[in-house]
């Protein structure tokens, strides 16, 4: 079962044949749409776990595409990275959950369907995105991935949502054309788009200088898609105004498909060896920094609670760059795990904060106060999701952050270690600020006290992902040491 | 320099039209002129990715009867093909967006909009 080959090819012709279909089946029934799609993305889940088994047991795998043979035909590549299709699944099932009443208060009837076609479709981007071995498939799943979601922002119908998703799709088509171009330029230079079988022939250039604008259009493309600081000015506005699952699957996921290119250009150019990445390194080491840092400081000032959300993911985004960046073992591990954490910890925010707002219909910290003590569970959620994205032992987010600056100081580099301390503590500033008006100051609307807690849909995901950023903080060896060896596999003998 | 340049003059225009294209997205206004300057910069890429597969005096790569080395590489050819569907669902997409911002705020210039929010 586990080593039927067709797997990793069925992992996305499932949703994406879900999401085409959606619209039909779900046609004037925003129930069986509902379930269609949760239905395709539970038949996804058990494609993904079989993957997810086989890596563990014999390592990376490949499958090539009608068997044409690497570089002639397409290949689909699952490694240890790739094993984020895990949270891709989990994130997309609770998320598809939540909706089921959330949308039904906030989008007009007849776009539902197609709300669930868009989400599966940016699902499936992902999970593209991540198993792909090929270059170019990289670029069209992102493409994918992306156009859904600057629909997806549009799609709540607010006065601001759809300025700020063209502003997202300005920026988001700009960066991909850069994607494409760097594309284009290693396929001059090697004849190849498959990425393995780049980075073999890179090793072999003797004209550096187009294999290195191909670097840097790379890089700076992704730092666009992750958001990191200079360049996040797209993602405050996209995230608060979406609908808040989707703000959850955006700053959970999508974001990270920045960083998750990032990653695979350090494959194919750590693969080939012989390449000097200081330079970038110390470009990505500086900017995570200050990420981290400016992203805390504009979340202190946000009143709207997701608006706040948004730039604390701009934070944790300069978390994982940073850790990337100082290209240290531990650093490296601590930023992968960081990306699956990271993901579970915002999509509790998220979801719960969306809870919050169906419910009480407010959205300010001043709105909200006092909401603690009538939304009790959905408040402790929100608070373990706090506590973990400051990350406060026993909670997800302490390991990960942990190993990023133990990884500071194995690089060399104690100063960027410190950093990260005083992020934390700018960061730990503005949860702290939510928790208090959730529970301790005098509610601004008295009626706030009479709400009753979420319904059970939408209570459960949040729950479940509140439990899962304490177990994971708990077992956070297994995520660690799950993805070791294909960290020290790609340090090779740079990180040692 | 400028013997590379000459020889180089397809890729060498194309990042001029990237560069307009750029120009455009960053420096005007209105919203369909930012696109337009988007749309730029995508032909200029897609040229540039064509230009990569031409071979002097290559043929079209068709194999039978009278066919004839060189060929063009079709790969180039290919993966535009599906970079243009890209551009084109993107375009459909940003052309709506603009019709529901004008819809919503009366107006699709940039700076009245900064003021409206």
């Amino acid at each position: 079962m586990v080593l039927w080959p067709h797997w990793l090819v069925a992992v996305i012709i499932i949703p994406l044949t879900g999401a085409v279909l959606t619209p039909v089946v779900g046609r004037d029934r925003p129930k069986v749409a509902s379930l269609w799609s949760l239905g395709t993305m539970a038949l996804t889940s058990v494609a993904a776990t079989m993957l997810i088994i086989r890596v563990a047991q014999e390592g990376p795998f490949s499958y090539m595409l009608g068997d044409w043979a690497r570089p002639y035909g397409i290949e689909l590549r699952f490694d240890e990275f790739s094993a984020s299709v895990a949270i891709i699944c989990l994130l997309g099932l609770l998320a598809l959950m939540f909706s089921y009443r959330y949308v039904a208060a906030s989008i007009h009837e007849s776009r539902i369907p197609y709300y669930y076609s868009l989400l599966l479709l940016n699902l499936t981007g992902m999970i593209g995105f991540v198993v792909t071995g090929d270059l170019f498939n990289l670029f069209v799943f992102m493409e994918i991935l992306s156009l859904s979601g600057y629909a997806l922002v549009a799609i709540s119908g607010e006065r601001t949502a759809e300025m700020a998703a063209f502003k997202y799709l300005v920026m988001g088509a700009v960066s991909s054309l850069v994607v494409l171009f760097s594309v284009g330029l290693l396929y001059a230079v090697t004849g190849s788009l498959n990425m393995a079988d780049i980075s073999e022939r890179l090793a072999g250039v003797t004209d550096r200088l187009p294999v290195m604008l191909a670097l840097a259009g790379m890089a700076m493309a992704f730092m666009v898609k992750a958001a990191l600081f200079p360049l996040h000015i797209w993602l405050p506005d996209a995230h608060a105004i979406a609908p808040s699952p989707v703000s959850a699957i955006l700053s959970g996921l999508v974001v990270k498909t920045g960083v998750f290119g990032l990653l695979r250009a350090y494959q194919i150019f750590y693969g080939a060896g012989n390449y000097d990445l200081t330079g970038l390194n110390t470009a990505l080491v500086w900017l995570g920094a200050i990420s981290i840092v400016m992203g805390a400081f504009f979340a202190i000032f946000q009143e709207d609670i997701k608006m706040m959300l948004a730039y604390s993911t701009i934070s944790n985004i300069g978390y994982i760059v940073m850790g990337l960046g100082l290209a240290s073992q531990y650093g490296m591990i601590g930023a992968t795990v960081h990306i699956f954490n990271h993901a579970l910890i915002k999509a509790t925010l998220f979801l719960g904060a969306g809870a919050l707002i169906h419910k009480t219909g407010y959205r300010t910290l001043t709105d909200l106060r006092g909401v603690g003590k009538s939304m009790p569970l959905t408040c402790m959620a929100l608070s373990i999701g706090a506590i973990s994205i400051v990350g406060i032992p026993p909670t997800a987010g302490f390991l990960c952050k942990w190993y990023i600056a133990l990884g500071a100081f194995q690089a060399g580099q104690p100063f960027f270690g410190f950093a990260l301390v005083f992020g934390a503590l700018f960061i730990f500033v503005y949860y702290i600020r939510m928790v208090n008006s959730f529970y301790f100051q005098q509610p601004t609307h008295p009626e706030i006290l009479s709400v009753g807690e979420a319904p059970l849909s939408m209570l459960a995901p949040v729950l479940v992902l509140a439990t899962l950023c304490l177990v994971m903080g708990i077992l956070g060896r297994l995520p660690l040491s799950f993805i070791e060896p294909a960290v020290l596999r790609m340090l090779g003998t740079f990180g040692g | 320099m400028i013997n590379a340049l000459w020889n180089n003059l397809d890729y060498a225009a194309s990042i001029v039209l990237f560069l307009i294209g750029l120009y455009a997205v960053i420096a005007k206004d209105n919203l369909i002129k930012k696109f337009m300057g988007l749309n730029i910069m995508e032909t200029a890429i897609f040229a540039f990715i064509v230009a990569l597969g031409v071979v002097d005096g290559g043929d079209a790569p068709i194999m039978g009867e009278g066919a004839r080395a060189p060929f063009t590489n079709p790969i180039p050819q290919a993966l535009i093909l599906t970079g243009i569907v890209v551009a084109v669902s993107t375009t459909a997409l940003a052309l709506s967006l603009v019709i529901r911002i004008h819809k919503q705020c009366g107006t699709i210039e940039a700076d009245e909009l900064r003021e409206l929010e």
